[in-house]
């Protein structure tokens, strides 16, 4: 049972509801933005970063009928089915949970960043201006997910057996996909999302690319895309294959933390790693 | 919509788009500004409707649609006119519906015609309106054609005013390539002048911001009338309102000319309620028309009682005296002309803020520096409460004295909101508002109780404050329970109307039961039903189930006004035998076994006009009733600038009327006539709108760090034609100059939008948002700097979204 998100871009109407649920879910603080040409002027922040993460790019293309189209294609962590991220963290600070969502605790995290540098998709962030700094990235609000039942009353009214239901629906799914009201955003089953794009391609073959972005990129992920016009054109990488990365990976894997773990990094990261305890100590506090 | 159709409100509810088969989003850039829509038009394009983006840039709501044409700002008129055209010339009209529903077969004045772009003679700014009636036969009816062959009646005038409007003339004036004008054109009218198919227009400031934006809608209605797509579900003219109340704030007569319930505000001739009866009360001699606004009488008795309780009565004339009479114009510009003029001395200010919001809103801002008060009530420091210390003001040259209220947010106080969609929703606290912030209704209730203590004492006419009914319960708090029954309304003796008793002091069940004779009061008559002795129906929180609700009418879901009929016109939605048009989501239906409409609550119950064998049914009426002869107007004689739509340009326009002599809408009211821009100074066309993240004047999400960050500073677009022309690269600095002001901010160059090419000449356009100030965390120069000062001829609205500037690039990108 894994669970996923399919983004279909050509229903999502650029709103950025979703994207200032994740910041609020998340209690993540602004970041202070000017006006960004590069992306015609509306996308904003530039990038995914250890404040934002999640973020609505705007996309002024061609689609594949050779229409001018405006595409909005947000992106966060894919949750990989065998997530890269998860395989180069040496301790297990990073993992796949079965409901689908790779999840970080750091208090395990010793801040090498093998994260950020591994995931093909660019989406690790790390808190650079904080003097105890983490990894930050969407959880696919695996907290929510994991929430409990509704209330028994809401305005002092109970609440009967369908509300409660849909309650819980909107309660325990991610904050994005409970703002999104157009149905760009669907939440479910991994596997039911697979047949659902196939579906909704097969039935209106004009509209859609041939190609469910996620379903065997990397691997496979469990954010799924569907669009009007080539990936490519909105910006996603293009050349992962199917293979999962720590597939390819496997082999040198030995080899990697020695190159990485150079002395003197090691020596510098030791002062670092004993603040950052003392953080999370204080945290749990 | 009032002049054509009896109210002036949003048709159907949001709901009810997902009913659509045909979605035209013009003068709206719904996706962004009402993102919620997008839910239901989502849900029409997946049950195979198709959404037509009409829009002078290619939007986010253009990005979703099936069909995109670009117009120029202001020419609604000739894009609509074009689509009317295309249909009466092809006879694509639900032609039964339109004779059933419409005054279509009314025989109108002979005399009757449009010359050189007029409508007969203007004498002092005004139509003088001798030709703009119907021929009465002998008994006072109206004469009509029911076959629509005299070339008097509506639907022949029609054919020929609109027969100039050719796809290629159209083309000229709006800029929309003929190709996608006749796409248009095509699939909205092929698709929803068939009886079983609904078309809805989605429309909003785009289209009213106009000097003939009055004018704009009404092509809309007769497009809509055409297509008989009024009162139907998917279907109706849907008037996007811009906040979350404005539609209850308009019930409530947030406009001048208004008192609660659309009454009319009493004119300086209304000397005695009888005269103010006589003057407004709508009358008829046509048996036939139910003629609702006949009711004037118990609606304004009911409203004086809710205002002045005990002491109106029968021997005062219901204190109607106590009213105050209008005797000029009071709309936003005018009073701002007068505070300038220094006649207006003090000023509230509820969450609005003109010095953003406002037409040449640097003159509105030097008018505030002549008041000797302001009060400022919102839940930040706005542009309008700030206006004292702005930049390149020195505080101390200003005299006017500024309270600043810190207000509750909507989430921290209790009360209902009332949607587009007519829907009174119950609203709960869900917390207490900060510090010092209160509800706005705490303090108006303060300075209501402290005015009747100061007038107890003497003034030249105390009476209205004093013996202003006046009682919201004892807590800090006043209680809106309160304030909501008062505006539903109670019986103020014991009585039997209609056949029931009703006790003193019982609320009543809904505007049937009101009466003249002051036994009841009741604050807003449209609003009776909505607090009853069943409960607060507005809180209701049902939700229907589609095999007993296919079209989502949700009626125990909040309240909606009138009578929680969902469907405004709905009677329209059936032929003359009252069989829905469309059986596969029929609104109402006449149940003849049971002699009663089933469905949504019928826009009056009397039986259809036919019965089963063709008949005429004595007892039946018409089914727009709130319009005297009840039928919806194809023609409409009440308006100020014409009974049909014609194309006039924007008071500044980059080009000729290509339609007429007439260069603009001949009876519209000009402020400062040497502030009028000329297309050799300034040849570009500019119009402003709001994005997703930001809201109206911005007070409210300039101030929010996370609505900030996605965008930060305020911009202009422009097409990279233009750009190109003039060394402009994304990301620049630019000022944009009127003769009004000159404002600085960013440059957006796209290809969203694209130059027009009118009758050979190529005309640009850029587009600047509108939300952005000199308070808040994203600052930046207001649009509004740069909007003439004038109005639409009806609603004196200003024309915000139509004039003319030149675009200039001042620095690199980045440089700020
Ligand atoms: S997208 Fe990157 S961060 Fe997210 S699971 Fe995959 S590898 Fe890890
Ligand atoms: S909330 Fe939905 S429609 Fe809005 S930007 Fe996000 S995905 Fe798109």
């Amino acid at each position: 049972m894994s669970r996923g998100v399919l983004v279909d871009t050509t229903l999502c109407t650029g709103c950025r509801g979703c994207q200032v649920a994740c910041k609020q879910q998340n209690k993540l603080p602004p970041e202070e933005t000017t006006f960004f040409a590069k992306a015609g002027g509306y996308q904003n922040p530039a990038d995914l970063s250890a404040r934002t993460y999640s973020l609505v790019t705007f996309n002024e293309v061609e689609n594949k009928n050779g229409h001018f189209d405006w595409v909005f294609a947000r992106r966060q962590c894919m949750h990989c089915e065998e997530p890269s991220c998860v395989s180069a963290c040496l301790v297990g600070a990073l993992s796949k949970t079965e409901s689908g969502a790779v999840v970080y605790d750091e208090t395990k995290c010793i801040g090498c960043r093998y994260c950020l540098l591994s995931c093909p998709f660019g989406v690790p962030s790390f808190e650079w201006e904080k003097t105890v700094p983490f990894v930050r990235k969407c959880t696919f609000c695996f907290t929510r997910q994991a929430g409990g039942d509704a209330p028994a009353t809401v305005n002092g009214k109970a609440l009967d057996s369908e509300q409660r239901a849909r309650h819980k629906e909107t309660q325990t799914k991610p904050a994005c996909t409970k703002a999104c009201h157009t149905g760009a955003l669907m939440f479910g089953e991994r596997e039911e999302l697979l047949v659902e794009a196939r579906n909704r391609i097969r039935k209106n073959p004009k509209r859609y690319v041939n190609h469910i972005y996620g379903e065997k990129e990397a691997g496979g992920t469990s954010w799924l895309y569907l669009a009007g016009v080539s990936f490519k054109k909105l910006g996603f990488p293009m050349h992962l294959g199917e293979r999962s990365f720590p597939s390819y990976a496997k082999a040198a894997k030995d080899g990697v933390p020695h190159v990485m773990l150079g002395v003197g990094a090691m020596l510098g990261g030791f002062y670092w790693y004993n603040q950052r305890c003392a953080e999370v100590a204080k945290k749990g506090e | 919509m009032a002049a054509s159709f009896g109210r002036g409100a949003m048709t159907n509810h949001w709901n009810d788009i997902a009913n659509s088969d045909c979605i035209m989003v013009i003068g709206s850039n719904a996706a962004e500004n009402h993102p919620i829509s997008f839910k239901y038009v989502t849900r029409a394009q997946q049950n195979g409707a198709k959404l037509i983006s009409v829009d002078p840039r290619y939007t986010r709501t253009s990005s979703v649609s099936d069909i995109y044409a670009p117009l120029r700002s202001g020419t609604d008129i000739a894009f609509i006119g074009a689509m009317i055209n295309y249909a009466l010339a092809n006879d694509l009209i639900q032609r039964e519906y339109v004779i059933t529903h419409t005054n279509a077969s009314f025989l109108v004045d002979s005399k009757f015609k449009l010359e050189d772009g007029l409508f007969g003679e203007v004498k002092d700014g005004a139509y003088t309106k001798d030709t703009w009636k119907f021929q009465k036969g002998a008994n006072g009816v109206i004469r009509k054609d029911t076959t629509l062959k005299n070339p008097n009646c509506v639907y022949q005038l029609l054919k020929k005013h609109f027969a100039r409007y050719d796809f290629e003339s159209a083309s000229e004036i709006t800029g929309t390539p003929v190709g996608d004008l006749k796409k248009v054109a095509k699939t909205f009218v092929g698709m929803s002048h068939r009886p079983e198919k609904s078309g809805t227009i989605m429309y909003a400031m785009g289209t009213t911001q106009h000097t003939h934006g009055t004018q704009n809608i009404r092509s809309y209605v007769i497009l809509q009338l055409l297509m008989g797509n009024i009162g139907v579900a998917g279907g109706g003219i849907n008037a996007l309102r811009g906040e979350s109340n404005v539609q209850g704030s308009t019930d409530h007569c947030i406009l001048f000319h208004i008192i609660p319930g659309y009454l009319k505000c009493p004119t300086a001739g209304n000397t005695s309620l009888q005269a103010y009866l006589d003057k407004w009360t709508p009358k008829t001699k046509d048996a036939k028309s139910a003629n609702w606004w006949g009711n004037y009488p118990k609606y304004i008795t009911s409203l004086l009682k809710a205002f002045w309780g005990e002491n109106a009565g029968k021997s005062n004339d219901f204190a109607y005296d106590y009213l105050p009479k209008r005797d000029a114009n009071y709309s936003h510009m005018a009073l701002f002309d007068a505070m300038g003029r220094g006649v207006i001395k003090g000023m509230i200010t509820l969450g609005q803020n003109p010095a953003v919001g406002g037409p040449s809103a640097g003159q509105e801002r030097d008018a505030l520096g002549n008041l000797d008060w302001l009060v400022a009530v919102d839940l930040w420091e706005t542009e309008t409460a700030a206006f004292w210390k702005r930049p390149g003001t020195n505080p101390a040259d200003i005299n006017t004295e500024v309270f600043l209220l810190p207000a509750a947010g909507s989430m921290e106080k209790e009360g209902s909101v009332t949607n587009s969609g007519r829907w009174g929703q119950w609203r709960y606290r869900a917390k207490p508002a900060p510090g010092d912030a209160k509800s706005d209704l705490w303090m108006l209730d303060r300075i209501a109780r402290e005015l009747k203590k100061l007038y107890a004492q003497g003034g030249v006419f105390p009476d209205p404050i004093v013996n202003l009914a006046w009682n919201y319960g004892d807590g800090d708090e006043p209680d809106p329970h309160l304030v909501a029954k008062e505006i539903n309304g109670y019986f103020t003796k014991d009585c039997t109307v209609k056949g029931k008793s009703f006790k003193k002091g019982q609320l009543i069940p809904s505007f049937a039961y009101l009466l003249d004779d002051g036994g009841t009061s009741s604050g807003n008559w449209l609003y009776c039903a909505s607090y009853t002795e069943k409960g607060n129906m507005m809180a209701r929180r049902t939700r229907s189930n589609l095999k007993d609700d296919p079209i989502g009418l949700n009626q125990d879901w909040a309240w909606c006004w009138p009578v929680n009929r969902r469907i405004i016109y709905n009677r329209a939605s059936c032929d003359a035998k009252g069989v829905p048009w469309a059986p596969n989501k029929p609104v109402i239906a006449y149940d003849r076994v049971a002699g009663k409409w089933r469905g949504d609550v019928p826009d009056g119950g009397w039986p259809p006009l036919l019965k089963p064998d063709g008949t005429q049914d004595p007892k039946a009426k018409y089914s727009f009733i709130m319009r005297a002869e009840g039928h919806a107007c194809l023609f409409a004689p009440s308006l100020k600038d014409g009974p049909l739509p014609e194309h006039y340009e924007p008071l500044e326009s980059p080009v000729a009327n290509f339609m007429s002599e007439q260069q603009n809408n001949p009876v519209i009211k000009i402020w400062r006539p040497e502030e009028i821009g000329d297309s050799k100074e300034y040849p570009v066309v500019a119009t402003t709108y709001r994005v997703t993240e930001h809201w109206q004047a911005g007070a409210m999400t300039r101030n929010l760090p996370w609505l900030a960050e996605l965008v930060p500073d305020a911009f202009v677009e422009m097409s990279c034609e233009f750009a190109a022309e003039k060394g402009i690269e994304n990301g620049d600095r630019v000022a944009v100059k009127t003769p009004r002001a000159t404002i600085e901010l960013y440059a957006v160059v796209t290809p969203r939008f694209k130059p027009f090419e009118l009758k050979g000449k190529t005309v640009h356009q850029v587009g600047l948002i509108w939300h952005f100030g000199y308070q808040g965390i994203a600052k930046g120069e207001s649009a509004n700097m740069l909007t003439p000062m004038v109005g639409d001829a009806n609603t004196m609205i200003p024309e915000f979204k139509a004039f003319l500037c030149d675009v200039r690039k001042i620095g690199k990108g980045g440089v700020a």
